[in-house]
């Protein structure tokens, strides 16, 4: 029987206005101190709520006991309570219509960066890339030997018997039981393409971020903008991307991605450990394309200045791009280890230097990492010149 | 559906034969994806509004996630529809047509319920294509605007208040009567409100409904099923959202006799309190401090992490959201016969959330459209020509 979908016409509009106020609102969203908390980015959205009152404060709810619930009623939430017991709270008891509840909207990171990176290109106005060609329709006449191992790769590559070899290995390890309790993060094991063959099919990213000093808004903004417009050409330039993540102040630390974005500023500055620690991710890594990428305000210990710039001089030894983003939202002159950086990064092909001041640094910024695809824009098969970036303009 | 005409009748004469009684009812095999849009919308051609959108949405999700699926939803109209999820096992459909049978004899003699509207059916359809007609000819943006204002002060609906003073202090009434609205808007004013009046009823009755339903469920399967699938159904029936279990629990405390003794007790007294009462009712008369630690219900408070159970403050926050759907409670100040619309907050004591206030006020002036203020949290907040503004 034909029906008209009433539901997802009404989500349809639900969400368009969901995206338009996502967007109005996105410089705000993106300076949240924790962007993503349990792997989503929570927003302190209202107007998709109906313009209702509300109470400003928590107070007393009406709830029960969790135990041995299996649902939440239509209108209820389950909270935490005292001790590790389970509140459920049965906020308006509701019956039919949905008055009386909270939306609280939340997004997936990925579909939060997806949005992001819709507003932020369209600012940004850079060239368009196409997806690879192993995602896109593309004929090939012979589909790619997959016949090396890798930790990463892609879901339907799995490698069952490696996986399941590595999870009890760790269950032996961690819980002394001989059990298969896979966690795919943790135990997963692919087939790839050998690396040798398709060298420029994969990228370790490895970023680094200075969380000394004052972190504020502008700041994370700042850093935040850069790298989602970054993922947007990195994630369609190569099929798989192995990304790290290090922040550091006194001393480095390798932090998962979700921590990342959930860091707290704090201690002095040592420029030179958050290189250290970079490269200390590179051990035993066959990806071809090795990038780097820092984010300071460059004001580091006045100690660790010499070691900072022998230990930079080293990073451009052993990637492959060494990005280099000096963080000022208040754009004033570039001084300290930034400085050193920005006249080193002149003499090395393989360093770009950013004074990140605003969106037009970021474009200009971002105009000088794609340049490291030259040679890919020159025969143009992956990029479309459109837009009015001066770097757009080839084919 | 032809394998369930059998077990139907079965059903339907052992409903009868317990006292219960019912109008007529279509029953319709549909899938998750419909079962979750009627349940967002409320009733299954009402008006497209983005607000369902989102519960749409959640539904889905969760269905998909299996933590809390919809089995089944029934309409309270004359005829009546329930509708049978496909992907049910046929005993998850034995339970939800038994279950279907307590909600409709209980559509058909609660005192509440006989007085509702059985032909909301109908009425949704007209006033979806008033508002279709209303987009088509005043613009998409503005029709929606005014439904965003119109849903929000729906909430001040209240099905069972017949004193005409009292319906003129609860906001969408004055509204009505006196806000300078175009023809087309007062329809649609009227629309919206006759539909919350149809949802206010439902969620007024909501722990008894279905507490119902789920108490006429258990004692007809008993007969139906077999031990060892009655036993499954049985750990099932404890395991259903809250106003389920609690009006479950009060019916089979009213059977059973632990009930205060002006209720009475056996399968009449449940019948009779299924006619006569509403939650609010239900729970003054029948909730007792044992079922009260028996159903593990308390009033919680989040910011001290503390538990009470204390039977009082347990019913009086039942009744007040029962009364204003866990919403601020503001009324319109009487005497006001100027421009001005004036609004208090009665509970002056809890804060009300000073953004909100702006965007309730704004929604406000949008029917209004002469100055509006509220009186909350010490302060008078306003919302005129130039805006939002407070003193």
């Amino acid at each position: 029987m034909l029906r008209l979908h009433r539901g997802r016409i009404a989500q349809h509009r639900h969400d368009e206005l969901l995206r338009a106020y996502l967007k109005q609102n996105l410089n705000e969203l993106i300076q949240q101190k924790e962007l993503i908390v349990d792997g989503r980015v929570k927003t302190q959205i209202t107007t998709l709520d109906l313009p209702t009152l509300k109470y400003a404060e928590e107070t007393s709810v009406l709830a029960r006991g969790g135990r041995g619930g299996a649902g939440q009623g239509a209108g209820g939430g389950a909270g935490r309570g005292s001790g590790d017991e389970e509140v459920q709270v049965l906020s308006g008891l509701l019956g039919g219509d949905h008055h009386g509840r909270e939306l609280r909207v939340e997004l997936d990171f990925d579909e939060f960066v997806r949005l992001a990176q819709e507003v932020l290109l369209d600012q940004v106005a850079l060239p368009a890339f196409h997806e690879p060609l192993r995602t896109g329709e593309v004929e090939v006449d012979e589909p790619p030997e997959l016949d090396d191992l890798d930790r990463i790769g892609l879901r339907p590559d799995l490698n069952l018997e490696e996986t399941m070899v590595a999870s009890l290995l760790r269950n032996v390890r961690e819980r002394r039981t001989l059990d298969y309790d896979v966690d795919l993060r943790l135990d997963g094991w692919y087939f790839v393409e050998d690396p040798t063959v398709f060298q420029h099919h994969r990228s370790l990213e490895v970023y680094v971020l200075d969380i000394s000093g004052s972190m504020r808004g502008e700041y994370l903004s700042l850093v935040r903008k850069t790298i989602f417009i970054l993922w947007y050409y990195l994630d369609r330039r190569y099929p798989t991307n192995l990304r790290r993540y290090v922040v550091f102040q006194d001393v480095a630390e390798e932090k998962t991605r979700d921590e990342f974005f959930c860091v707290e500023s704090s201690g002095g500055t040592h420029i030179s450990s958050g290189f250290e620690k970079a490269m200390e991710l590179l051990e035993g890594v066959t990806e071809h394309d090795k990038f780097l990428f820092l984010f300071t305000d460059g004001e580091t210990s006045s100690g660790d200045f010499d070691l900072a710039k022998r230990r930079y001089e080293e990073a451009l030894g052993r990637f492959d791009l060494v990005c280099y983003g000096h963080v000022n939202p208040g754009g004033r002159g570039v001084g300290g280890f930034s400085e050193y950086v920005q006249e080193a990064a002149r003499r090395h092909p393989n360093a770009t230097f950013a004074n990140l001041v605003d969106l037009e640094t970021i474009r200009q910024a971002l105009g000088d990492f794609l340049s490291f695809f030259q040679e890919e824009q020159r025969t143009g098969r992956l990029w479309t010149p459109t837009r009015r970036s001066s770097r757009a303009s080839r084919r | 559906m032809d394998a369930y005409q059998a077990i139907i009748a079965r059903i339907e004469t052992l409903a009868r034969a317990r006292g219960l009684s019912f109008d007529p009812v279509y029953f319709r095999m549909t899938d998750s994806d419909e079962l979750a849009e009627v349940a967002s919308m409320g009733l299954p051609n009402r008006f497209i509004h983005w607000y369902w959108g989102g519960a749409y949405k959640e539904l889905v999700t969760q269905q998909g996630k299996e933590v809390f699926s919809i089995l089944e939803l029934v309409l309270n109209t004359r005829p009546g529809y329930a509708f049978l999820r496909q992907s049910n096992t046929y005993l998850q459909n034995v339970l939800v047509i038994a279950h279907v049978f307590g909600h409709l004899d209980f559509f058909k003699n609660n005192h509440w319920y006989r007085k509702s509207n059985k032909n909301m059916l109908n009425e949704a359809e007209l006033h979806a294509r008033l508002i279709r007609r209303c987009a088509e000819r005043y613009g998409r943006e503005r029709v929606e605007g005014l439904l965003d204002a119109l849903l929000a002060v729906a909430t001040t609906v209240n099905a069972f208040e017949r004193n005409p003073e009292a319906r003129r202090r609860r906001l969408i009434y004055y509204l009505e009567e006196r806000a300078p609205l175009e023809e087309w808007e007062r329809h649609l004013l009227q629309s919206v409100r006759e539909e919350a009046e149809y949802f206010d009823l439902i969620q007024r009755t909501h722990i008894i409904n279905e507490g119902w339903a789920t108490f006429v469920e258990a004692e007809l399967l008993r007969e139906v099923l077999s031990a060892r699938d009655w036993a499954t159904i049985s750990v099932q029936l404890s395991a259903r959202p809250a106003p389920y279990t609690i009006g479950y629990t009060l019916f089979k405390a009213i059977r059973d006799g632990r009930v205060p003794q002006r209720v009475g007790q056996g399968f009449a007294a449940a019948l009779r309190v299924r006619r006569d009462y509403d939650d609010i009712q239900l729970i003054q008369d029948v909730l007792t401090e044992d079922l009260l630690h028996r159903l593990d219900l308390f009033v919680y408070d989040p910011k001290e992490k503390q538990k009470s159970y204390n039977l009082e403050r347990v019913r009086d926050m039942l009744i007040e959201q029962k009364l204003f759907k866990g919403e601020p409670h503001i009324e319109v100040e009487p005497g006001t016969h100027q421009r001005d619309l004036l609004l208090v907050h009665r509970d002056e004591e809890r804060k009300l959330d000073p953004k909100r206030i702006a965007q309730f006020l704004r929604a406000v002036h949008s029917l209004w459209r002469n100055p509006v203020k509220l009186r909350a949290n010490g302060k008078v907040y306003t919302y005129d020509r130039r805006g939002f503004s407070s003193t």
